[in-house]
């Protein structure tokens, strides 16, 4: 099993070079893959009278916010929601729907679009993949998925498009993910399974269009939301700080998924799980990225990090989740050892749930933060925090689920202060959902 | 149609008439356990020879994503059908030692059973449907019954001295064994269960339900 980890990245040979030519995609990417993927139900169509399965699931969520916290991203702002600057905020957080069609036994095409509370582009991908999942004679069962989706990092989302049972608000690492971490590629995972259904199993995988991953957390740090970045998606940059001044070939927003560079990136892992007990997860990520890169307004950055992450049933029906994450990101020509961005970055949760009355009860506790060792001290993208987020809610009849939520986030970040605002914020933000599934 | 098959296949059963009755009840922290097997095997001549001849086919329904029943007690060489009464479709398999098997359901009732032709624990999955989980408990002892959602079981044999043993998937540890002369009085069978066990039971949102994060 060692030495299938050791073989597994295996970058595909052709990833996409986009280095000047680089055009917005947007609406023509998302046609091509809706396009392949009906293309691919009626070859299928053609072979087997039972078969494609279609099923659609999807999400309705409505939501009310009351806020006391600094702008955030959606204000291009250091705060540590995406939007704080507004108080009271009525509005449709999220509509999405998964298209899931059964091409045979073994495998299946997932694809997932949403509508988000001011998405750059308003109705979007955020994932679209095929997934082949055989059943493994003997105990061993290989499985792959190729496409656009979410790396294996978090363990709280496992809802209809990428929803939480738990929170409303993603654990700081998984906010992150959801930002600025999607694979475009291949990633494939062997698994021995015992009788009892025990299951270890290693993966791994090869990438494209991460180069920019990384960006947020520098310039902006880790933030608690619920966004999810789609395939043509920007995300805003914080305004009053060094960053024009310092960097004028930068672009206003950056575009989360792009491949600035040609080179592919990879992860690989390993997983363990006992059903209904525990799973673990371990894994480190590369893009690979070259950090002196720069393309059409959009920079390099080298991102590699380690993720852990573990999940345990334990007495009185609670269950623990945890992930931590450490790892470093880097921009910028080489200045004898020094890069123009250098940041080291970390990360830590813990959650606890259970069944309360008819609902859920789950409270988060997680630590982060960043530190830099670079040649512009004037750019200043340290911090250090903490937060707390407590939720309660209830399911009615499978469908409908009341959520409310309240979270609070303590930072310190001195790059506030070129904004005129003091390094240490306090941001607060009750919450009040209707979420929908069906 | 598969509604049709439990009549089908008891008609063997009945054939066979009972001497006796043993009955019991199931219970764990105090309340009714469902799902406990209770195998009887005869220790005297006159229960071993008017023990059922030929084991007939059972069936293992999968209804609203659940294998019905949870579990499924058989004779060795019993052939079990698995029909689909779901309108989406199923893929079951067993990697358990007793037998290896999988099978692909399309709504309706498959043309082929599944022989259990040894003796030990089936446990089933579903692999579209990660939660889906089911047992077949195949047995030689002459007897067999599982108890219902009231904990009850009732197992119609000739009087005679019988070995008792039990299993239960969920069993901390499983019951010991025990020696009974019919005709008895109801037997009190108690189970203590594992802390935290797998239910086979559908998640109760359809937040969970088809998406488990793709991995």
């Amino acid at each position: 099993m060692l030495l299938l980890a050791a073989r597994f990245p295996v970058p595909p040979s052709s990833f996409p070079q986009q280095r000047q030519s680089w055009k917005p995609p947007c609406l023509m990417q998302s046609l091509l893959l809706l396009t392949l993927f009906g293309l691919m139900m009626q070859i299928c169509r053609a072979d087997d009278g039972q078969f494609p399965e279609v099923t659609w699931h999807g999400l309705l969520d409505l939501r009310y916010q009351h806020s006391d916290a600094a702008p955030g991203e959606l204000e291009n702002g250091l705060g540590k929601l995406r939007a704080g600057g507004e108080r009271d905020r009525w509005r449709v957080n999220e509509a999405a729907a998964t298209l899931q069609v059964r091409l045979d036994w073994d495998s299946m095409l997932n694809a997932t679009v949403k509508y988000a509370d001011r998405q750059s582009t308003p109705l979007d991908l955020t994932e679209a993949y095929l997934a082949y999942r055989p059943v493994g004679a003997a105990g061993w069962r290989l499985a792959g998925r190729l496409g656009m989706f979410f790396p294996p990092i978090s363990l709280e989302n496992t809802g209809t498009a990428w929803s939480s049972p738990y929170t409303l608000s993603s654990s700081t690492i998984n906010a992150w993910v959801s930002e600025e971490l999607r694979t475009f590629g291949g990633e494939l995972r062997v698994d021995y399974q015992t009788e009892a259904g025990d299951k270890l199993g290693v993966f791994g995988a090869g990438l494209a269009n991460n180069d920019t991953a990384g960006l947020m957390l520098a310039w902006r740090g880790w933030s608690l939301h619920d966004f999810e970045s789609t395939l043509t998606g920007r995300l805003r940059l914080p305004e009053g700080i060094a960053i024009p001044a310092l960097f004028p070939k930068q672009a206003k927003a950056s575009q989360t998924f792009v491949e600035v560079d040609g080179r592919p990136g990879f992860y690989a892992g390993i997983a363990a799980e006992r059903p209904q007990r525990y799973t673990l997860r371990a894994l480190y990520y590369d893009n690979n990225a070259d950090p002196a890169a720069l393309s059409a307004g959009q920079y390099g950055w080298h991102t590699r990090f380690w993720s852990l992450g573990a999940k345990a049933e334990l007495p009185w029906e609670t269950t623990l989740i945890s992930q931590a994450m450490t790892g470093r990101t880097s921009m910028g020509e080489l200045l004898g050892d020094l890069r123009a961005v250098d940041v080291g970055f970390w990360s830590a949760s813990w959650l606890l749930s259970r069944p309360l009355g008819d609902g859920r009860f789950s409270v988060r506790y997680e630590r982060f933060g960043s530190d830099e060792r670079d040649y512009l001290p004037q750019d200043r993208n340290g911090e250090h925090g903490q937060a707390w987020t407590v939720n309660y809610n209830l399911t009615f009849a499978q469908h409908h689920q009341l959520n409310v939520e309240f979270s609070r986030i303590f930072s310190a970040r001195p790059a506030r202060q070129e904004r005129g605002e003091a390094a240490y914020q306090e941001d607060t933000l009750w919450q009040v959902a209707y979420r929908l599934f069906f | 149609m598969a509604s049709r098959l439990p009549a089908v296949f008891l008609t063997a059963w009945a054939a066979v008439a009972p001497a006796a009755e043993l009955a019991g009840k199931a219970l764990a922290g105090g309340r009714p356990l469902a799902d406990l097997v209770v195998a009887a095997q005869a220790l005297d001549a006159a229960g071993r020879v008017k023990a059922p001849p030929a084991p007939a086919a059972m069936a293992l329904d999968q209804k609203s994503r659940e294998f019905v029943p949870h579990v499924l007690a058989v004779r060795s060489g019993t052939p079990v059908y698995f029909p689909n009464s779901d309108a989406i479709k199923h893929h079951v398999y067993s990697f358990s030692a007793a037998k290896r098997f999988e099978i692909k359901l399309y709504s309706g009732v498959p043309r082929e059973p599944v022989r259990f032709d040894q003796p030990g624990i089936v446990a089933l999955g579903c692999n579209i449907h990660d939660w889906m989980l089911g047992y077949v408990y195949v047995s030689d002892a002459d007897y067999l019954a599982v108890s219902d959602a009231e904990g009850r079981w009732t197992l119609d044999l000739p009087e005679g001295r019988y070995r008792l043993s039990f299993w239960h998937p969920d069993a901390a540890e499983q019951t010991a064994e025990q020696i009974v002369s019919v005709p008895a009085g109801e037997l009190a069978v108690t189970v203590e269960l594992k802390a935290r066990f797998p239910t086979g039971k559908p998640p109760a949102s359809l937040q969970n339900q088809g998406y488990g994060d793709g991995f």
